[in-house]
């Protein structure tokens, strides 16, 4: 069961099933398969330009496969017409490397904007509540009208993290949670992802270079290497893995 | 070269097709489209109120300086008006849009793709094409006869005001010669004709700022491009749009 009383579709919340993927004639992703449970967290590391974004990417449709499938909570994202590739969406929530906040909107219309057009239940005075409440989540109920330009790196992760989490989602895709930020600032975005965790119970797939973070939020680890799989499963098990190249990725060290 | 070219005319050929099927379609973004409406229309309107007022002055003086030897001073005001009615209006106004509204266009969309705005749209559930396209396209289509209109009022304003200091022509009789013989086929095609300028504007700003994935780059060129195939494409279709005019009303022809 969800953490709402409904009840979870069966098979994983996430499924790559041989996915391929490349640009330019470049192979990015290759035959890679895994899957995720509902309610775990996955954390993809690797090389930069191994394709970990571009995993995310595909996730949400952002991104379609050249070969094999991508199947979100049973749904094949290639076979989806615009409308279901929506509703897919409704239920996932994506933190982007960058933050991606609009930059004419403040803050508050930031969070905003997505309840006004898709949540038609809520009054605007409900609005404004669920908008206050994610930002209290986040530690930025001081900050709601302030433009994402006047927001430090830190900031503006932890408020692209609460527009992905204003709509409750039950899969979230973050993208380099803790890049361009301190120890002490990146530790506190763990922090609340570890809290999205426990107390939401939301899938969560999170792309990172920072193994330490990684150790503390996930369930499970997918390393890839020149667009190939490596290793997939938990991150006690892999540690007993004596593949050099692996143990690189994954020692804290 | 010339496949590019071709190539490019078909893609933004779709594009505006894609937005004017979109249009019809709801949700209409009804808030979002008001802004739109604001920036195009208020943000222009100093602009063209100004540029015609200007426009207004010289043609008068132009004018005035070569009537004076066939003794036909008189015919100013009406000369000034069916030139503002039937091009320097509807022209002007889409030239300077196209350099205001088209280059921000073009410039906006493109920052937003290049900071993955638009992708962050689309993760949201929301359809950035029409959110950020169809909205830009309806308010420039709606907004460019609306600020033609300003455009023609100001440049007649100038007119009567270098006429008067020239020769104390009254306002009455001014305005009295200036709309003596002048009939509404000689302002409303010419008006409306500038909403095609408008569609063309934002289709293919937005074409040029929506598709682009060049980082910083693509920012420049998109508002380059925007100013450049816009102004282009709007001289063009002028041709096309006053031959149909001519058509249509074989007396403006004459």
């Amino acid at each position: 069961m969800s953490d709402n009383g409904q009840p979870l579709p069966d098979g994983p919340a996430i499924a790559f099933e041989e996915v391929e993927k490349g640009f330019d004639g470049r192979t990015v992703l290759d035959k890679v398969s895994f899957s995720v449970a509902h309610g775990e967290a996955l954390c993809i590391l690797g090389r930069s330009g191994t394709g970990k974004s571009v995993t995310l990417k595909l996730m949400i449709g952002l991104l379609m496969a050249d070969a094999g499938k991508v199947m979100v909570e049973g749904a094949d994202m290639a076979t989806l017409e615009e409308d279901g590739l929506m509703k897919v969406r409704r239920r996932m929530g994506y933190l982007f490397q960058s933050a991606a906040l609009f930059d004419s909107f403040t803050l508050c219309e930031n969070l905003a904007m997505p309840l006004h057009r898709l949540d038609g239940s809520k009054s605007r005075e409900q609005i404004k509540q669920a908008v206050e409440e994610t930002l209290q989540e986040v530690g930025l109920e001081k900050d709601g009208n302030k433009m994402p330009s006047a927001l430090s790196g830190g900031m503006q992760k932890r408020a692209g993290l609460a527009r992905a989490l204003v709509l409750q989602p039950k899969i979230l895709l973050v993208d380099e949670p803790s890049s361009g930020l301190d120890r002490i600032t990146a530790g506190e975005i763990d922090q609340l992802l570890m809290k999205v965790k426990t107390e939401r119970h939301t899938t969560m797939v999170i792309v990172t270079h920072d193994i330490h973070g990684a150790r503390k939020i996930a369930d499970k680890f997918a390393v890839l290497d020149q667009g190939r799989l490596l290793a997939f499963g938990p991150p006690a098990e892999l540690d007993k893995n004596p593949d050099n190249r692996l143990q690189q990725f994954i020692s804290e060290r | 070269m010339l496949k590019s070219v071709f190539d490019s005319i078909g893609r933004v050929t779709l594009f505006g097709a894609k937005a004017f099927r979109d249009a019809w379609v709801p949700p209409f973004e009804g808030e979002y489209l008001l802004m739109q409406f604001y920036e195009i229309g208020v943000g222009s309107f100093l602009l063209v109120v100004a540029a015609g007022f200007a426009l207004g002055v010289v043609m008068t003086l132009h004018t005035r300086s070569t009537l004076v030897q066939f003794g036909a001073t008189a015919e100013i005001p009406v000369f000034q008006s069916l030139a503002f009615f039937n091009e320097i209006g509807p022209l002007v106004t889409a030239l300077l849009m196209a350099g205001r509204v088209g280059a921000g266009m073009g410039a906006q969309l493109a920052n937003m793709r290049a900071t993955e705005q638009i992708d962050a749209i689309e993760t949201l559930s929301v359809n950035s094409f029409k959110l950020l396209v169809v909205t830009r396209v309806i308010a420039c289509t709606i907004m460019l006869p609306l600020l033609t209109i300003f455009m023609d009022a100001a440049g007649i304003l100038g007119g009567f005001l270098s006429e008067h200091l020239a020769s104390h022509l009254g306002w009455t009789l001014y305005m009295q010669r200036a709309f003596d013989g002048v009939a509404l086929a000689d302002f409303i095609p010419p008006t409306l004709k500038t909403a095609i300028f408008g569609y063309l504007i934002a289709t293919i700003s937005c074409f040029y700022g929506y598709t682009t994935n060049e980082g910083s780059d693509g920012v420049r060129k998109a508002a380059t491009n925007s100013v450049v195939i816009s102004s282009l494409v709007i001289i063009l279709a002028d041709v096309i749009l006053v031959k149909c005019i001519f058509f249509l009303f074989p007396d403006q022809a004459i």
